[in-house]
This record gives C-alpha cells, structure tokens and sequence, in this order.
C-alpha cells in the first residue's frame, strides 16, 4: 500500500480545508478584542453576551426557529403521505409526481421567492409569514419525501399485512405498525429541514420584509457594517449548535445515511 | 360442494397481460388442511393472497362460510395468515404481538392478557412475552407468528411456505406442531409450499398448481402414486417420463406417456441397453445416470447389488407394470 | 385489491403534488414565460438577445459559467483525493471521517462562509501573517475577488461530491484493484481504467451537485465577492432591489434552470457512459 501516506496527508488537508472555517469563526467569536481578527486577541463571552442583547436578532432567530419548525411540520405532514404512496401503493403518474416533489430542490432558490412573490403574494395580498411558511414548506417537501421513502424500502411490506389481516385498517395499520418503525427516518428528516429551513437565505431574501426577517438575513445584512466580532460570536454560536444538533442525532440515528 | 367452507369460483387475477391466477375453482371444507403445491410462480402465493384479501381478483368470486368475500377488505375477513418470513412486529415484544389483534377487537386488559399467554403457551412459549422478536430464534419466531395468527381464533388459516426458513431438524417439529393444532382446532387451512414432502405429510388434500391453473387435486396417495400428468408426476418424484409412442408393446388410448421412479427402473437386466453417465452413492442405494435410446434415464439400484461405474455398458428394464400411465398434458397456460 | 390502493396512492400523494405545484411550479412557470415575452408582449427572444447586448451581463454570465465549471473541476480532483483515502479507511474511521465530511452541509453556510471574511479580510490572518514578515507594506485586497468566491464555493460544495464518490467507490469489487495489481497496472491505469469507470455514477451525481450549486448560490458570491465580483444570483437581486428590472430576473433565471438542466444532462452521459473500450479494436 505504497498509497497510504500521501493518501492520508491528502485526506487530512481536505478536511482541515472544510472544517479549518469553524475554528477560525469560533477563535474569533470569542475574542476579548474589539476588532475582528483572528487569531483572537484573548478569549472571552463578551460578543456572545453582547450579540445575544441585540433584540432585531432575537426578535429575527424567533421568526427563524418557528418558521423552521412550522415549516418542516408542514413539509412531514404533506411528505410522509407521498413518500407512504410513491413506495409502497404505486399510484398512477407516480413518476411525474416524483419529478415534480423533487423539483424545488434544483431551482435556485432566489428564483422560487422572486416568483413566490411576484405571481402570488402580492396579487393575492398574502402577509410575510404565510409567504415565508409556504415557501420554505415547498422546498423542504422533497427532503422529507426522500428521507421517509428511504426508510420505508428498508422496512418489511409483510408488517403491514400481518396487521390489516388481524384486524387494523390501513390508518391503524399505518400508525401502529409503520410508523414506530420508520421512528428514525422521520426524525432524520425533521433535523435535516429544520436545519435546511433555518439556514436558508435565497428562498427568503425577497420574501423578507420590514420587521420580518430570518436570521440568517439579518445577519447578512448587518455583515457591512460590523467591524466588531459580534457576528461571529453568533456564526460560532449557531454553527456549534448546529454541531451538537448533528453529533446526537448521527448518535442516535447515524443521520449522515440519510443525507 | 355445499359443505365447502371456502369457495373460489372462476378467480382469475391479471397483472397488465399476464395471467397469475387463471379462472381458479377450489373449495376447502371444514375443518380441512389443504395443501397448495407448485414451483414458484405457479400462482399459489397469489391464490392464498387473493383469499386473504390482500390482492384483489380481477374476476370471479370468494367464498367463505357462504358468504361472497371478494369485496371484503382483508381486515374484515377473519382471516389468519402465517407469514414465509413471519412478519412480527420488531417494535413489540412478543406478548404485545400476540396482543395485537385481540387490542383491535377491544377486548379487556384481562382477557387480553390471559388468551395471549394461553396462546402462547399452546405453542410452548411461555415465558417470553418480555422479549424482542429480534431475541428469538428463528423456530421462536415462527411459534410466536402462529401463536399470534391463532389468537384472534380466524375461521381460516393461510400458511405461506411456513417450514422453509428452518433446518431440518426444526421443520418436522414444527410440522407435527401444525398438525396437532389443526387438528385439536379443527380450523381449516391453506398451506403453501413448493415441497412435496411437507405436502404430503400435512395435507388431507393437495392441490398441484402450475401457471395459475390446477393440474390436479386429490388426496395425498392418490397425487403421489396416481399423478395425472407428466408435470404432476415429475413434481413427485417420477424422473423418468417417457411418451408412449416410444415404448415396444405399451398400450395406447388415453395414455400419452409413462412415468418411473428412479427405483421402479431395473438396472443390471432387461430388454434395453445402455451407457452409465454417471453414479452417486447414496448409502442404501447408488443413483445411476444412464444414457440410452430413449434419452437419459435416471435409476435407482440397491447398494448391495453388483455396481456400475461411468461408462460401462449396462442393461436395464422399464417395467410396464410399475409404471406409472399419464394423460397428456393441457397447454400450458401462461407458465 | 389491484385498482383500489394506487387511486389511495394518488389521494397521498395529491397534496404534497398540488402544494407544491401551486406554491411553486405554477410562480416558476409565470415567471420563466415572461422571459419570452417582449415589453410589446410579443413572443420571442428578444429580452434574451437584450441581455446579452449588455457587456456587464455578459461578463457576469460568463463568470458564473467559469467559477461553476472551476468548483467542479476543483472538487473532482479534490473529491476523488478524499474519497478514495476515505474508503482505504477501516470501516470505524470511516464512518467518523464521514461524519466530519457531512458536518459542513448542516452548519448554517452565513457562519461557514463569515470565516472567509475573517481569514481573507484586511485585519485578517492571511493580511497579518504577511504583514508581520514584512511581505507587504499595506494590505492586500483579498476579499471580493475571484478567487475569495471560488474558495468560499470549494469549501462550501466539496462535501457534496465527497460522499456520492465514497458510496461509489465502496461499491467496487474489494478483489478489482489487487486483481489488477497482479496484471502489473500502476495506480495511475488502476485510477484512469478501474476506479474511475466504476464510480462514474457518484461522479455524475457530485458533480451536478457541485455545479448547480455554484452558479446558483447566492451567499456566498453576496458575501465574497458583493458588487465586484457579480454572479447570475447576485446579479438577479441587485437588478430585481436596486431597479425593479424583472425583465433580466426572467432571464437570469432561465438561463440558471438552463445551465443546470443541461450540465445534470451532460454529467448523466458520464455517469451512465459505455463501458470503456467495449468491442473496440486497438
């Protein structure tokens, strides 16, 4: 294995090139320093404190956090159903709702909320925050689909069968047999759009509006001005979290399979 | 048939073009083990499912007690079904298994509680109602799924291919075990396989499938030593099958061909001569592979008669009146 | 029970269908007709050809085409680099290492790509290691360039081709590579004729993910690269905010649903190529 060496110092750059990021926004989010810099001039809580004082961002991580949250609510409840359909009851026109499900997820994004509010918010008067839902609920449909239609191949048909035949209808056989058992997939996929929803920006960008904003957004907007590490104290924050989110998740359910 | 429990007129199922099931009429009486019996593919797994409920005919009726069932949803027809592969719950323990079908009948906690270990205690389980199925063995496992099957006290059990996910051993336990409940029970059953063997050690009825038609429905010695065609006969254990046309002095009419077992063939004498392929040991007896006229023929000998090996010429005998006559056979339908 | 549970199929799957038909599909669709229709409402191509008559436009188009075709090319190499370490891994390491590759993609990419701005800044680390060695008088400009958005973009999409290629490659026959070893082949053919045929599918997937997700981001070109260094996405909301110009927004937009259809169209040929030299004389 002549290979091994070269191949291991390789992988370890193009690690240390994708993660090398988080050490830096987290060195330099809990900087001491006024200034933005890295390395950080002593460490300290100070812009973790400060950005967590700032009420446009707390008032913009609440949108965020329940526009997240309703949103992949909305995405399982639409998704569960079709992924059940798509693998297991093979409907007519299976393909094209296939095609069709999965379409938000190769369209840029920007476009979707330019659209979104060109052709159907503003003429139908729709407020901020059913825009934002529907939106971010079309784009997380196919994660939900894709993830619970993974975790259904992997469950025996016979299951459902052997309950309908001592009795369940198709609801409870579905409820008390198929769901306990594809327990994983759905928790895998509302981690996966929650955080899909909390970190989207172009979907957002045009439907945002004033005192309504994500906090992702917000954060964009405030970047020009910030010389402080506020902002970065925050980019440490969520990305550690983020971090904790997935460490328990992959822990509990391997989640990185259903990416 | 009035006595028949369940009735299959005309059942046909269609998948796009083709046809698993085709215009089926079958009936199982009270109280009866029928035995459905074929290579995969010849429709049986499809008729059990088709009288479960679980697949919907694309014409013809079902029966059951006298009543039409053919639009009666799988959940309402009383009907049990042992699964191949056993299909428990891997989320429930097994008392919560076998608990399942009585909860949709909303029975007391009691009740529930005491038929589920009656139940499982019938099978000779008691004292694992705590565990995983996981936790199980296979044999386990399958107890459990009859157990579980049985409970709900079904009017009708399907069993589908119940014996061959289990070795040897297990599978003349489990066998005896079926047939003791059956008929402690006197529940009339369906039971799928592709093993003759089973079949014939179960059933009270065996019915031949091939390409979603019957080719022949009798009682067990009548299937094994009078089959009626040359695939029934193959299928229990008739590997030598000749047309009568081929045969010296053999009697014609409605016989189309004659049919051996490889122990009905006399090896070492005869009127025929021919060349041995090949010869396997068997213990009491040595398999010979034998090239001749009529094309290979496969015998049975004896192991304490005098052996033949690989190319030696030798002679044998297909004697007439250990053969068995055979109709010709129907146009396959589709298999 | 042959007809009744596809029509159940079809009442499932209705409302997630007709949602997002409605609250996507049927805007996209009003949106991308638009841009056939000149301001007289004449059909035609004619908002196209205006587009491309803009010298600014046409750089910027060309400029996506570039970074997206230089952020594959560079997470290709770079992913099959990994990728092909990842699966030499025992398998414990593996999983690890695979979960490291898979962290990036849930971390929000405003803080995955805010550490740019702080490495690449004028305080940052890069300016101040050369400043501190005395290599420069002032600092450099490193933000808002080409080469800040192509970093930005590797660093973002790289994981994306990572994984489809460490699927691929632990799909090849565990005896292929020593077979073709004791043939005498060097890693060099075993790459170019064994390795690289069997993961065509992971590559065709990672690299239409990789490439649509580069001409189509928009944070970071907004961040790294802002007003100097536009891309199709960052182009569209500056037309669409700062002059309303929805016209060019149809346009953009076509031309990204385009460029995506057709690179998915060319990297599927890759991955479902003919075998290498079938029948073929040499």
């Amino acid at each position: 294995m002549t290979m091994r060496p070269w191949a291991i110092a390789a992988l370890v750059a193009v690690l240390l090139f994708l993660l090398g990021p988080f050490l830096i926004i987290v060195g330099a989010g809990l900087s001491a320093g006024e200034t933005l810099t890295f390395p950080p001039e002593g460490l300290s809580l100070r812009w973790v404190w400060a950005v967590l004082q700032v009420d446009t961002l707390r008032h913009a991580f609440a949108i965020s956090f329940s526009l997240a949250v309703l949103s992949t609510l909305g995405a399982l409840a639409l998704g569960i159903p079709a992924a059940y359909a798509l693998e297991r009851l093979d409907p007519p026109g299976a393909g094209a709702i296939r095609a069709l499900v999965t379409a938000p997820l190769v369209v840029p994004g920007i476009v979707v909320g330019l659209a979104l509010l060109r052709y159907f918010v503003i003429p139908l008067g729709i407020g901020i925050r059913p825009a934002l839902l529907m939106s971010h609920t079309a784009l997380l449909v196919p994660y939900t689909v894709r993830v619970v239609a993974a975790s259904l191949r992997n469950l025996r048909v016979d299951i459902e069968e052997a309950a309908i035949l001592l009795g369940a209808s198709p609801l409870t056989a579905f409820v008390s047999v198929v769901m306990p058992n594809i327990r994983n997939g759905i928790v895998a996929a509302f981690i996966l759009s929650f955080i899909t929803s909390f970190n989207q920006v172009p979907v957002s960008l045009f439907l945002a509006g004033p005192g309504v904003s994500t906090l992702p957004i917000e954060m964009l907007a405030r970047i020009d001005f910030t010389y402080d590490p506020s902002i970065a104290a925050l980019s440490a924050l969520l990305a550690l979290l983020s971090i904790a989110i997935v460490f328990v998740a992959e822990r509990l359910l391997g989640l990185s399979r259903y990416v | 048939m009035s006595d028949a429990f369940l009735e299959l007129h005309g059942v046909t199922l269609r998948y796009g073009r083709s046809i698993a099931v085709d215009a089926l009429d079958l009936s199982v009486g009270a109280g009866e083990l029928v035995a459905l019996l074929g290579p995969s593919g010849c429709g049986k797994t499809t008729t059990m499912r088709a009288v479960a409920g679980l697949l919907k005919p694309t014409s013809g009726q079902i029966r059951i007690g006298g009543q039409d069932v053919t639009r009666v949803p799988p959940n309402k027809r009383d009907v049990g079904l042992m699964f191949q592969s056993y299909a428990l719950f891997p989320h429930l323990s097994v008392f919560e298994n076998v608990a399942f079908g009585l909860r949709l009948r909303r029975l007391g906690e009691a009740e529930i509680a005491e038929r589920a270990a009656a139940a499982l205690a019938s099978v000779g389980l008691a004292g694992t109602e705590g565990r995983l199925p996981r936790e199980l063995s296979g044999g386990q496992q399958q107890r459990v799924a009859l157990a579980r099957a049985l409970v709900v006290r079904p009017r009708l059990l399907l069993l589908d291919e119940p014996l061959s996910n289990l070795d040897a051993r297990l599978r003349l336990e489990m066998r005896t075990e079926i047939a003791r409940l059956q008929r402690e029970l006197g529940l009339p059953m369906i039971y799928v396989t592709h093993d003759q063997v089973e079949a014939l050690a179960l059933a009270h009825r065996i019915i031949v499938m091939r390409g979603g038609r019957i080719e022949q429905d009798g009682a067990p010695a009548e299937i094994y030593e009078r089959p009626r065609n040359a695939f029934v006969a193959r299928f229990v254990g008739f590997e030598t099958i000749l047309p009568a046309t081929s045969l010296p002095g053999a009697p014609r009419g409605a016989t189309a061909a004659f049919g051996w077992r490889p122990h009905h063939v006399q090896v070492g004498a005869g009127p025929y001569e021919g060349r041995v392929l090949g010869a396997s040991y068997l213990g009491e007896a040595v398999e010979y592979l034998i090239e001749s006229d009529f094309g290979p023929i496969k015998a049975e000998a004896p192991a304490d008669l005098p052996r033949h090996g690989p190319g030696d010429p030798v002679r044998f005998d297909l004697p007439l009146s250990r053969a068995v006559a055979l109709e010709a056979e129907p146009a396959p339908g589709g298999a | 029970m042959i007809a009744a549970p596809r029509l159940r199929g079809l009442l499932l799957m209705a409302p997630a269908g007709a949602f997002v038909a409605l609250a996507f599909l049927l805007p996209l669709a009003i949106l991308l007709s638009g841009s056939f229709q000149a301001e007289d409402g004449q059909l035609g191509v004619q908002r196209y050809v205006q587009f491309f008559a803009d010298p600014l436009n046409r750089e910027v188009f060309l400029r996506t085409l570039r970074i997206g075709f230089l952020v594959t090319l560079a997470s290709v190499i770079l992913g099959y680099v990994a990728a092909l370490a990842i699966v030499d891994l025992d398998p414990g390491s593996r999983g690890r290492v695979i979960g490291l590759v898979t962290l990036p993609i849930m971390i929000s990419p405003v803080a995955r790509t805010y550490a740019w701005i702080v490495l690449l800044g004028r305080t940052g680390l890069v300016n101040s290691v050369a400043h501190e060695f005395g290599f420069t008088d002032a600092p450099l400009r490193l933000l808002y360039t080409e080469p800040a958005v192509f970093l930005g973009l590797l660093q973002l999409l790289l994981p994306l081709i990572i994984l489809p290629l460490v699927s691929a490659l632990e799909n090849v026959p565990r005896d292929a590579v020593p077979a073709a070893r004791m043939l005498g082949a060097g890693w060099w053919t075993i790459f170019v004729r064994i390795l690289l045929p069997l993961s065509r599918e992971g590559l065709g997937v990672g690299g239409v993910l990789v490439f649509t997700g580069a001409i189509t981001a928009y944070i970071t070109p907004a961040m790294l690269g802002g007003a100097k260094v536009l891309m199709l996405e960052t182009l569209l909301y500056q037309r669409v905010n700062v002059t309303d110009d929805i016209a060019t927004a149809t346009v953009i937009t076509a031309l990204l649903v385009a460029m995506s259809v057709v690179a998915k169209a060319l990297l599927n040929r890759i991955a479902r190529g003919r075998p290498l030299g079938r029948g073929r004389a040499r």
